[in-house]
């Protein structure tokens, strides 16, 4: 009797300090420097004002726009359906579940690339994937999409393809907008979030 | 993959089902660990039946121990499960009551029911007890919702409070469970000499 | 001599450390399938709110407490511990039928207490317990058993405290017992 017992002690004791073994390689889940590196350079982490503009247009329901300025840029001007993660919290579980959704392709926004880029970074060494940054910000934004301006004679018909296809954008952001804030902002309440258990109320 | 139900890998209609089966095997567990006998179960405050400890301390150290082999398999994403919110004056206050309530009566509010269905009547006695006792509490809330909604921690847990690992956490309370079992092996057997007259 | 009277009439009860690698094993699985541990008391609350709103809604509505259960198109015995804690009682039915404890009406004491005493203080202990378990977030159970397997720091407390002060407090309520 005693014997039986003194080994399911050493059983336990084995199994307990087993879990000592198995320190989770993912509690502190990064990539690898050099994929980081990699990844950095490759031009496809960047979608330009064009493409973002055509997919919100399209009303696109894989993106996923993350405004990463401070809050008071945030209300002043934004795009439209953006989300409002301020950099410096977002490492906050409430935020990292807008990240890594099955689908969605997260683009980072700001006034230029540089907080964008660092948000890019930072998500990018957690290991989530379909992060982008969208090409000089909102400052390119504001000069391709809300005044683009007439190519010159010479330029090649792409550009002038472009160029109405801006034209066209334009209108859409500035003069469609008026009317349509106010289902925009309904929108933003659909907004796709990772589902997180439930904490229901009421203990045992 | 796990929590199953939360992450939509069985269907919600399944809860209540689940639910039934779940409290089945916790019910037959209760009872043939000789759970429905309060006698049994205060023998642990007195040294003549360990069993509430023996079972109690197992299963918290099994669990505690799986969950860390769960988590690490992927089978188990800790951050959804439900942790109890921690309330810390409210929880003392409320351990202590639960505590004079336990000795007093022998039962706690799960192995009063299983001594029901074996037709124990201080079971059921009990149960009416736990029932006026929340209602009790529920008439008078307002006196004291102030003191309920103290120092609310949120659903922290012992590895947020300490920043200790739960590797440590679980040896540790396996090492305290296991001495805390051959300790009080001898204890159950010296007392039992002395008391005569109890008759599981 | 008496010993082995007292062995001969001894229930069959499982060993506890299987009883308790069971309990850990079901606490486990109960986790893995809906992410939150057993319970017990929660169940009582639901048939209180309940009958508080079948007799007088109104009233049961306006109490600060029941108000944060009652919905109006759910019942709040439509809850995933009522159906638990109903299981509860089937499976110690089961157990006590298979292992031939199930028997007529009794009630167990101390033979150093009347039947009376026992079951005053039984109702006694059950208000302190469900009183306790309102501020505990959960009863032995809920808060001690599944709260500390989950490493809640909430429910190590309540674990601690439940069984730390009934220590202290059967010194005094030793009568009743032994």
């Amino acid at each position: 009797m005693n014997r039986n017992y003194i080994f399911l002690t050493l059983l336990m004791l084995v199994l307990a300090a087993g879990t000592w073994l198995l320190k989770k390689p993912s509690e502190f889940k990064q990539i690898k420097p050099n994929d980081l590196l990699w990844e950095m350079i490759q031009p496809t982490r960047y979608v330009t004002t064009d493409q973002v503009a055509k997919m919100i247009i399209q009303k696109d329901p894989s993106l996923e726009l993350i405004d990463v300025r401070s809050a008071n840029e945030y209300n002043e001007f934004t795009l439209p359906n953006a989300i409002h993660i301020a950099l410096d919290s977002i490492l906050n579980s409430a935020n990292t579940m807008y990240f890594g959704i099955k689908g969605m392709n997260v683009v980072f926004i700001s006034n230029d690339d540089i907080k964008s880029d660092q948000a890019w970074v930072i998500s990018k060494r957690l290991g989530y994937k379909s992060m982008y940054v969208m090409k000089g910000g909102l400052n390119r934004w504001y000069e391709t999409i809300l005044d683009p301006q007439q190519p010159p004679e010479t330029a090649p018909k792409t550009d002038f393809e472009m160029y109405a296809f801006r034209k066209g954008a334009q209108l859409y952001f500035t003069g469609a907008q008026v009317e349509t804030t106010s289902t925009q902002k309904k929108d933003k309440l659909t907004i796709q979030r990772k589902r997180k258990a439930s904490v229901a109320s009421g203990g045992c | 993959m796990g929590p199953l139900i939360p992450n939509g890998f069985i269907p919600g209609d399944w809860n209540f089902v689940i639910a039934l089966l779940l409290g089945i095997a916790f019910g037959f567990i209760l009872e043939a660990s000789g759970f429905s006998s309060s006698r049994n179960i205060v023998g642990v405050f007195y040294g003549y039946n360990f069993v509430v400890l023996r079972v109690f301390f197992t299963a918290v150290i099994v669990a505690m121990v799986g969950l860390i082999y769960f988590d690490y398999f992927g089978w188990l994403d800790l951050s959804q499960i439900f942790i109890l919110p921690t309330y810390l004056a409210p929880m003392i206050t409320g351990g202590v009551i639960m505590g004079l309530g336990f000795i007093l009566g022998g039962f706690c509010p799960g192995t009063s029911f299983t001594a029901i269905a074996i037709g124990k009547m201080d079971g059921l006695v009990f149960t009416i007890g736990l029932y006026l006792g929340i209602f009790a509490f529920s008439l008078g809330y307002p006196l004291y919702s102030d003191f309920y909604n103290s120092g609310d921690m949120g659903n922290v847990t012992l590895m947020d409070v300490t920043g200790i690992s739960s590797q440590w956490f679980a040896f540790g309370f396996v090492v305290i469970a296991l001495s805390a079992f051959w300790v009080t092996m001898l204890i159950e057997k010296r007392v039992r000499k002395r008391i005569t007259e109890y008759k599981f | 001599m008496n010993m082995h009277t007292l062995n001969n009439n001894r229930p069959h009860y499982l060993n506890p450390y299987f009883g308790g690698v069971l309990l850990g094993l079901l606490v486990l699985l109960t986790v893995f399938i809906t992410g939150r541990g057993l319970g017990a008391s929660g169940a009582v609350k639901s048939a209180v709110v309940t009958t508080a709103e079948v007799v007088n809604q109104d009233q049961a509505k306006a109490n600060a407490y029941m108000g944060k259960f009652i919905s109006d198109d759910i019942s709040p015995m439509n809850n995933w511990l009522v159906f638990e804690t109903f299981g509860l009682f089937l499976g110690g039915l089961l157990s006590g039928i298979l292992f031939g404890r199930l028997k007529k009406p009794r009630v167990e004491h101390s033979p150093g207490i009347s039947r009376k005493t026992r079951l005053i203080f039984a109702l006694l202990g059950g208000a302190l317990f469900g009183i306790g378990s309102q501020f505990g977030r959960g009863c032995t159970s809920g808060a001690a058993l599944s709260g500390s397997a989950t490493f809640s720091f909430g429910g190590v407390i309540v674990m601690l405290t439940i069984f730390g002060s009934a220590y202290v407090f059967a010194w005094f309520a030793r009568k009743l017992w032994i």
